[in-house]
Formats: structure tokens, C-alpha cells, sequence
């Protein structure tokens, strides 16, 4: 075999290669850096469709250990944190006590941040006050995804 | 915490196999490429090598499809990755080694698949915390036993019975590592509290840090009884960075570090190979030195890494016979020359990424024993690596220790392949009850 073709299979070996990496990295990356289009399993982010904001009717609790996601009616008030007198309990260690409530107010479901340590973040953003969310949206809590559906 | 891992999709199993696939044709291109340039045609083993890999690797996708079908698409096809760059680094050296190398593929990826069948949920483990820990000391003093241990360069690490040999260490790592997870889990609370100052660090009481002394004992016996340097480092290491994990407190990794300074001391006074590995790590091309006894070794490393220049000389090209140990400690200066610095970095990148999903998967695992054992088999993995390639490059004294997963050697290749298993397992989380269950016949 001549020596060039040896030479153009090495490179060829050597590309195979760094497009393993590439792609296995990008899997890495994709894991742990809060992409602007989260977990949702309808995928798209819910802040560049303005027309369909619609109020939520359920919320959705993705635990991070992969178990099956709990689903809880949207009725009245919930406050959601890692206490025995929250309505929606979460076994998650970067959760606080008290971490944060729901509620419905002036025909708006509207969350608020009850001071927690490490903060809610709905889409990705920290809230500093009560934010309206709506169908489609992604509320963060420690390591718990809470999504909102219709 | 600023990185937050998100739940991740169950329904990957494109990716992995799509990963399963490059990591083959990885495998048998290095190989195949190994054989067209060592003897300028395809190797006769083609057909056989080649359908190890097939069967081997498709095997081990099937396994973790079933068995783990939430694990990151990527976490074996890494290793398999590493596993063919390593095995055609080997077949260009010596068919004979090749042969046994490729009959420990089958059975690492046989082991592999054995673990995520017999372990359905990692903390199954968590209930045997003192008979694993027990069993992994057994297995690291073993080779001292008269009668069946064998001193083998310098180092008593082997035990062989009958035609058998083996190095139990290399088992003994992971269990140890599983057990100092499920013992460290259950102590984390009692290693967090702080009482007393000194200067910056805040020392939790002296009862509790026996177990970081006990540690240290333990490492300088392995140090003074099996002249293992390398082993000695990694175990000492990994216990370190796992109390520092599980206690979250400086001051375990700062005390670690200032008993470890001490023990590399002792060992240099006590011992005149460790003496010997210092001053070639010093003067590895000294010209007044080079020609004397055990020097030659790091200059030939060298020497082949620089011939190998940016992209190397080519699979099957070069002449990394000339390196000692070329197929185990010196691996990968073997890499260096045939396929350069970027074959060098590549692999180093790979290590990254496989280091970096065991974290990833320490990071988004629910309970206190899987993360910290997901920390401990990512740890052993890092700084395996990091002592051979450091040693090999110069960065520190070169202990031996093989490279994971690419270096040849079946004890290291089905232990390793144990904990890519666990760390498969940690990471898709408990296996679905409707698969495979064992004992139930169809």
C-alpha cells in the first residue's frame, strides 16, 4: 500500500476520532449547562411564542432521579419546598423548607420565591419577585423540575 | 451550585448506538491500520478481531439498552474507544499479546455486562459496606501471601495459582472504593462538624480524623510490603478526595496532602528504587546517566514521542518496540509516536469526557452512597491516568501503574470494565423490573 494512503487513513483515523470526542463532549456539555430551551418534553421555549400563553391547569414534578414525574392539579395555593406541610413535597437537598408558592391571582397563576437559599428560577431566569407563568413553563427548584402544563 | 443537571430524556437509544457504532469503526480502523502498516496488508485476524469487537461491543449496547436504558448515550463507547486505540497500539507490537489482549476484551465486556445484570440498583451494595470492604483488603494483601504472591519487577503484586496469574489489587480498587463510599455515606455527618482551629483550617475532632490515619497506615503498608508506589498514590488519593466529597471540609484534603508529603518522604529514605525513580525523573536525559541501569527507559519514551511529532508516524509505522513496556506502562508514549500529539491529546480528551460524565453522574445522583461512589471510581480512573501519563511525561516520578483501559493486561481490563459498569448503573439509576430478571425461566 502506498505510503500516501497509509498517510490519508491515519488523518482519517485521527478526524474519527476528534468527531468521538466532539460529539461525546457536546453530550457532557449539554448535561450540565441550563440550555435557554429546558427539559420541557414539548420542547419549544415558551418565551418566543408569545400568542399561545395560556393559563397552566397542571404541574408537573420531574425528579432528578429519573423516577416516573408526579402530576398535581392546579386548584388552589400550593406552596412547594421540602416541609411535611407543603402541598407539593420535594426530596431535594438544594430545596428549602419553605421554597416557594403558587397561586392564583387577578385570573393569572403567579409564583413567588419565599426567600429561598439557592432561589427559582422559571425559563431559566432567578425570580426576584412573583412572576405570572403560564402553560409551557419551566419552574426550577435545587435540582427539581416543575413543569407546567395545560 | 451553578451547574445543574437536568433530567435527561429516556428515550436515547439512537445516540447510544450511534456512539457504539463510531467507537467500533474507531477500533477497527486503528487495527486494521496497525496491520496495513506494519505489514503493508490487512491483518489475517481481521475476520476474528473484528467480530470480538462486533459482537462485544453491540453485546455491551444491548446490555445497557435493556439493563440501564436511561445511561448517558456516550459513558461506554468512551471506554470501548479507548479500549481499540489500545488494543491496535498493542497488535502492532506483538500478535501474541494481541491474541490475550483480545480474549481480555471479551471477557471485560463479559464482566461488563455481568455487572449491570447482577447489580439492578447500585445501593444493593450499600448493604454489604464491611464484607466488600473486607474483600477488598483480602484481595490488596494477597500477593503478600507466601506461596502463591510473586514479586514481579520489583513490585509484589501478582498471585498465581496454578498456570493463572493475576493482579488482585486491581479488583481489590474498585471494592474498596465501593466500600469506602457506603462507609463514608453513612459518616458524613459525624466528619462534617468542625471544632477546633489550626491557623486557617478548621479540624474536625481528632476521633474522626482516625480514619484518614488509618488510611495513610494503610497506603505505606501497601508502600512498604508490595513496593507498589503506584497502587499507594491512587489509594491514598482516591480515599482523600472521597472524605473530602463526603465531608465537604478543606481541611481533610489539606491534612491528606501534608500526610501524603510525609509518606513520599519516608518512602524516598526508606527505599533505594524510590530513590532511583527520583533522580531519573530528574535526569532522564542526562547524557552522563543515560546508559545506566533503569534510565533508558523515560529517553526512549521520549525519544519515540518527539519522533512522532504532531500527527506521528503512523499506526504500524514507527518503531515504539524500542520503548520498554510498550504495551502496559509506556503505552502511551507508544500513542506519541505513531500518532502524535493530537493521538496523545485525543486520548487524554477521552479521558475528560469519560472523567467528566462519571462526575456528571455523581452530580445528578439522588442518594449520598451512589454520589459518592460515582465520585470514587471517577477519581481512580483520573488519577491512574494522570500517574502514568505524568510519569511518562515527566510532570512527576514515573511509578507503574497501566493506563485504564488501553494498556495491556487482563487483571486492569475486567476490573476496569467492573467499574464502567457501576458507573453505567449509577447513572441510568435502577434497572426497569421487566428486564432479564435472573432465576425466572421463560
Amino acid at each position: 500500500m502506498p505510503p500516501f494512503a497509509l498517510s490519508a487513513l491515519k488523518y482519517a483515523l485521527l478526524a474519527l476520532l476528534y468527531l468521538f470526542i466532539y460529539r461525546a463532549v457536546r453530550s457532557v456539555a449539554a448535561g450540565i449547562a441550563p440550555r435557554p430551551s429546558p427539559t420541557a418534553p414539548s420542547g419549544a421555549p415558551a418565551a418566543k411564542r408569545p400568542p399561545r400563553r395560556r393559563p397552566p391547569t397542571t404541574l408537573v414534578v420531574h425528579v432528578p432521579d429519573g423516577s416516573r414525574p408526579r402530576t398535581v392539579r392546579l386548584t388552589g395555593p400550593l406552596e412547594i419546598g421540602r416541609a411535611e406541610t407543603c402541598q407539593v413535597r420535594l426530596d431535594d437537598a438544594y430545596a428549602s423548607l419553605h421554597h416557594a408558592r403558587l397561586q392564583h391571582r387577578d385570573g393569572a397563576w403567579v409564583i413567588e420565591d419565599l426567600g429561598s437559599t439557592n432561589g427559582t428560577y422559571v425559563n431559566d431566569r432567578r425570580i426576584a419577585a412573583p412572576v405570572e407563568v403560564h402553560a409551557g413553563d419551566v419552574v426550577r427548584i435545587g435540582k427539581t423540575v416543575l413543569e407546567l402544563r395545560r | 451550585m451553578s451547574a445543574v443537571v437536568r433530567p435527561r430524556a429516556r428515550s436515547g437509544l439512537w445516540p447510544a448506538l450511534g456512539f457504539t457504532l463510531l467507537a467500533l469503526a474507531i477500533s477497527l480502523l486503528a487495527y486494521v491500520l496497525a496491520g496495513l502498516g506494519k505489514r503493508g496488508h490487512v491483518p489475517v485476524t481481521v475476520g476474528l478481531y473484528g467480530s470480538i469487537f462486533a459482537v462485544g461491543y453491540l453485546a455491551a449496547w444491548l446490555a445497557i439498552r435493556r439493563l440501564a436504558p436511561g445511561a448517558d448515550p456516550a459513558l461506554f463507547p468512551t471506554a470501548a474507544v479507548l479500549v481499540g486505540l489500545g488494543f491496535a497500539v498493542i497488535f502492532r507490537l506483538s500478535g501474541g499479546l494481541a491474541a490475550e489482549q483480545a480474549t481480555w476484551i471479551a471477557l471485560g465486556l463479559a464482566a461488563f455486562c455481568a455487572t449491570l445484570f447482577l447489580v439492578r440498583d447500585h445501593r444493593q451494595l450499600d448493604a454489604y459496606t464491611y464484607t466488600i470492604g473486607l474483600a477488598g483488603l483480602v484481595l490488596l494483601l494477597l500477593p503478600i501471601v507466601p506461596g502463591i504472591g510473586r514479586e514481579i519487577n520489583g513490585a509484589r503484586l501478582w498471585v498465581r495459582v496454578g498456570p493463572v496469574g493475576f493482579q488482585p489489587s486491581e479488583l481489590g480498587k474498585v471494592l474498596i472504593a465501593v466500600f469506602l463510599a457506603s462507609y463514608l455515606a453513612e459518616k458524613r455527618e459525624l466528619l462534617r462538624v468542625a471544632t477546633r482551629t489550626l491557623g486557617p483550617l478548621r479540624l474536625p475532632p481528632a476521633r474522626h480524623l482516625m480514619p484518614v490515619l488509618l488510611a495513610w497506615g494503610a497506603s505505606l503498608a501497601i508502600l512498604f510490603l508490595q513496593r507498589d508506589l503506584g497502587a499507594s498514590l491512587l489509594y491514598f488519593g482516591v480515599f482523600v478526595v472521597m472524605l473530602w466529597v463526603a465531608a465537604g471540609r478543606f481541611a481533610y484534603l489539606a491534612v491528606g496532602g501534608l500526610l501524603f508529603s510525609l509518606g513520599a518522604w519516608l518512602g524516598y529514605r526508606a527505599f533505594e528504587h524510590v530513590q532511583l525513580r527520583v533522580d531519573v525523573w530528574l535526569h532522564a536525559l542526562d547524557p552522563d546517566k543515560v546508559f545506566a541501569q533503569g534510565y533508558g527507559q523515560l529517553a526512549q519514551a521520549w525519544f519515540g514521542m518527539a519522533t512522532g511529532g504532531l500527527v506521528g508516524t503512523g499506526l504500524g509505522r514507527g518503531s515504539p518496540g524500542l520503548i520498554p513496556f510498550a504495551a502496559t506502562d509506556f503505552i502511551f508514549a507508544a500513542i506519541g509516536e505513531e500518532l502524535g500529539l493530537l493521538g496523545t491529546a485525543a486520548v487524554l480528551l477521552l479521558y475528560v469526557t469519560l472523567v467528566g460524565k462519571a462526575l456528571r453522574t455523581a452530580l445528578a445522583c439522588p442518594d449520598a452512597f451512589g454520589r459518592l461512589l460515582a465520585t470514587g471510581l471517577a477519581t481512580t480512573v483520573a488519577l491512574q491516568t494522570f500517574v502514568i501519563v505524568g510519569g511518562i511525561t515527566r510532570v512527576i516520578p514515573l511509578t507503574g501503574v497501566t493506563l485504564p483501559f488501553v494498556s495491556y493486561g487482563g487483571s486492569s481490563l475486567v476490573s476496569n470494565f467492573v467499574l464502567l459498569a457501576l458507573l453505567v448503573r449509577i447513572d441510568a439509576g435502577p434497572a426497569p423490573p421487566d428486564a432479564w430478571r435472573p432465576g425466572r425461566r421463560t
